[in-house]
């Protein structure tokens, strides 16, 4: 079988970090996802770190951070600010199933080509704009990036150890999976509907709210119960114990639970800790949990001259859940899962040579081609080939804009 | 009803086997109008032994875990070590458009001759959604996990936590949530094809790639630079970019890196009349290397909580966004429920629970559809209230004294 977007067309204005990923899933599946982007007005992913070998070569198109958001998309460059930029736009549009954008709210009506002006030319267009905070509301226009969103949405609160400052995931966490992902599902369902009744339709999606949704049950807690559930570590209520536990080596550390006394006896023997297994201090999971510090200093004790890798592995053969905390070195080159799996692809970039890309994180049994099959556009790369083949422009129409600083 | 009412996902019927990993899976095509079914056993789905509970009380319809995640379904308990129970599975997935196995171990699923071939020999149009730790294949296909350990075998943790410290998870199983939205995407994938050409398939969901996919730009800085990056939480990463305390909490600052907001910032600073501000000024703010050397990060905190320990995060933030600076405050889940943005936006809702009478508040959708909106049809369903066999021992709550 094809992929399963072939025929779908998306004219994408997502930039930075929470919305490429969104178009990013489409196109792996076969979507036409046309970047409009401009040299003019950047997305400055194009020029922050990591570079090919560590140098941006003042190029706009060595940016790894910007690469991995925007396999199997065309770049078309149009100066939005030039005063025909709306009337090309629209004409991409017209022949466009979605359009998406995560700029500010009511930019994209500023530019000329909001939702009404995209309906007026496509009545049944899927139109996508997910601010940090929606489309209205007092602070719609409040400026953010994924980590403001992070403190903003209760991740960081509930996140790390209660007597230290929050710490969320360390990363911009919303944008990488809940904006997006959510996104990308929000346009999927609204293609369903059409395909079924020929409507479109405008989605207004908060990407602070795909955070927050993701942490119910603590918003419940506090709005059924009154309790702030707050930062926990790395404790579970089903399991004891639960931690990360320092190995051998520079920063290496294993993560494991025990869910029951079976697993229990089973970690005492692979630690070699029978003194553990008969201490009556931790005999129920219910003594577990309540002296679960005792507890970690005394696993502790007994895994910091071990190997975190080889103690997985002894773990994971009695059955008890188990995994040697992986960097990113390690997941590239030493992982035996993701390996089989084909989680991570190198494609040839013009620039960049061979480089690594995230393969989408499920498989469709049906799909019989590769799902990375381009690398990142370099800025412009599809311009005359869109122009061309999208609107049946000529070479000297093409010249003509170009000059005028048009597609710029 | 109309689509309108219901979401762009009216007459879809959804089957799942309810597990951690993709139990917001239904949510999602619930709340988009998607019939979802949860098909339980005996005794319960595990998550309704899972803090919080209502009024801290543990039983069966009052796990809030569960009533929040379920919102919106259907429950029918069936026994599938049972040949009745088989009998009748057989007949739902017969008539269903899209099975999603949540559990975490399809192959107990195979064992009972419900693996994915037979599935689709009953109904060829199936879209089965498997979800589970590692994906159905490779040499961890049958390895045990828990939300920690995938968090730790995708890498997101080792980015987590505290520079000169542990590494530590994100609240609320993240790495179970991260399969879910990805097998979300990866279902709709599958139903619109199988829409079009009447032919289901596997979607094979893995949530430890799940996990690698918020790497936000690890991999590519250890593919192109050979740098490994690591977690540096606890400390701002330089002057002006990280968390800081003010007088009932915390704030997350932006002012650097990303944001280029350090003028804004200054001048703010300046006219609350901020001793040492000015010094902020100086050259030496603009080389990186000293704003993020220990002794610019340490210079900046002390003018900059000189200031933000007299005021509330609220009074920060609204300052910050006078100011069109990236500044957040750290909020609670009561600050949440509180915000007048979310407010304003209609976000959380009131959904009635039967089972205990009681009208909870929670998150609603995080999208507005224009044409079909979709909302959250009912509260969680009690065991079994939509048919299925007598109920048998119910889940037990875990431990008493465990964390919520």
């Amino acid at each position: 079988m094809t992929l399963p977007l072939r025929g779908v067309r998306v004219v994408d204005f997502t930039w930075l970090g929470a919305g490429p990923y969104t178009t990013r899933a489409m196109a792996d599946h076969g979507a036409d996802v046309i970047r409009v982007e401009s040299g003019k007005r950047l997305d400055r992913l194009r020029i922050l770190p990591p570079f090919r070998d560590g140098k941006r070569l003042d190029s706009l198109n060595r940016s790894g951070y910007f690469a991995d958001r925007n396999t199997n998309k065309r770049s078309v460059t149009v100066n939005l600010k030039h005063p025909e930029a709306p009337a090309i736009i629209l004409r991409l549009i017209e022949t466009a199933d979605v359009v998406t954008s995560n700029f500010a709210p009511g930019t994209m009506a500023k530019l000329g080509v909001g939702y009404d002006e995209a309906r007026a030319v496509r009545p049944d267009v899927i139109y996508l704009e997910m601010g940090m905070q929606g489309g209205y509301g007092p602070d719609a226009n409040v400026v953010g990036y994924g980590q403001t969103v992070s403190a903003l949405t209760g991740l960081y609160h509930l996140s790390g150890l209660p007597d230290q400052v929050p710490v969320g995931t360390g990363t911009n966490y919303p944008d990488h999976v809940p904006a997006p992902m959510h996104a990308t599902f929000a346009i999927l369902a609204a293609l369903r509907h059409r395909r079924r009744t020929g409507e479109g339709q405008h989605i207004d999606l908060s990407q602070a709210e795909t955070m927050v949704g993701l942490l119910g049950p603590a918003m419940v807690d506090a709005t059924a119960n009154g309790h702030d559930t707050m930062r926990q570590g790395n404790l579970a209520h089903d399991a004891a114990p639960q931690g990360v536990y320092r190995c051998s080596g520079d920063d290496r550390w294993l993560a494991l639970s025990v869910l029951d006394d079976d697993q229990w006896r089973a970690l005492c023997e692979v630690l070699g800790a029978e003194e553990l297994a008969g201490d009556a201090r931790f005999s129920s999971m219910r003594d577990r949990h309540a002296r679960h510090e005792e507890l970690d200093a005394e696993i502790t004790a007994r895994t910091t001259a071990r190997d975190a890798v080889e103690l997985m592995h002894e773990l994971q053969r009695r059955g008890v859940p188990a995994g040697a905390m992986k960097d990113y070195r390690d997941l590239l080159e030493n992982d035996p899962q993701l390996r089989h799996r084909g989680h991570f692809v190198v494609l040839d970039h013009p620039e960049m040579g061979p480089s690594a890309y995230n393969a989408p994180p499920f498989r469709l049994s049906s799909i019989d081609e590769p799902v990375l099959r381009a690398p990142a556009p370099l800025l412009g790369q599809h311009t005359r080939e869109v122009l061309t083949e999208v609107l049946g422009l000529s070479g000297s129409e093409i010249d003509a804009m170009t000059t005028d600083e048009l597609l710029a | 009803m109309t689509a309108a009412t219901t979401g762009p996902l009216a007459g879809i019927d959804v089957l799942e086997l309810p597990g951690p990993y993709a139990e917001y899976t239904g949510k999602l095509f619930a709340d988009l109008g998607a019939r979802v079914t949860l098909v339980e056993p005996p005794a319960g789905a595990a998550a309704r032994g899972r803090p919080p509970f209502l009024d801290d009380r543990a039983g069966p319809e009052r796990s809030l875990w569960f009533g929040y995640f379920n919102a919106g379904k259907r429950s029918v308990v069936l026994d599938l070590d049972d040949p009745d129970g088989v009998t009748r599975f057989r007949e739902l997935v017969a008539e269903a458009d899209v099975l999603l196995d949540g559990t975490g171990h399809p192959r107990l699923m195979a064992d009972r001759e419900l693996g994915p071939a037979q599935l689709r020999s009953l109904n060829p149009r199936l879209v089965h959604t498997v979800v589970t730790p590692f994906g159905t294949d490779g040499p961890y296909a049958d390895w045990e996990a828990t939300d920690l350990v995938l968090m730790a075998l995708g890498g997101l943790l080792s980015l987590g936590g505290y520079a000169d410290g542990q590494p530590t998870r994100a609240y609320g199983d993240q790495a179970c949530l991260a399969a879910a939205q990805f097998a979300a995407i990866g279902t709709m994938l599958a139903v619109l094809e199988a829409e079009e050409t009447g032919a289901g398939q596997l979607v094979d969901v893995s949530a430890q790639e799940s996990v690698v996919m918020a790497h936000e730009n690890a991999v590519p800085y250890y593919d192109l630079e050979g740098v490994v990056r690591t977690r540096n939480g606890g400390t701002p990463r330089q002057a002006a970019v990280g968390v800081y305390p003010c007088s009932d909490g915390h704030v997350y600052l932006l002012a650097k890196g990303l944001g280029v907001f350090w003028p804004q910032l200054v001048g703010w600073l300046e006219e609350e009349g901020v001793e040492g501000a000015s010094g902020l000024r100086e050259d030496k703010w603009q080389d990186d290397t000293f704003a993020a050397g220990e002794e610019g990060k340490a210079e900046f905190q002390a003018v900059f909580e000189r200031f933000s320990m007299q005021q509330t995060k609220e009074e920060l933030y609204r300052q910050a966004k006078a100011h069109r600076l990236p500044l957040c405050p750290v909020y609670t889940p009561a600050d949440l429920v509180a915000n007048p943005q979310l407010a304003a936006r209609g976000y959380f809702v009131d959904v009635h629970h039967e089972a205990t009478g009681r009208t909870l508040r929670m998150p609603g959708l995080p999208y507005q559809l224009s044409a079909t909106p979709g909302r959250t049809q009912s509260g969680a369903p009690r065991l079994g209230e939509h048919g299925g066999g007598s109920l048998a021992e119910p889940v037990e709550a875990t431990t008493a004294g465990a964390p919520r």
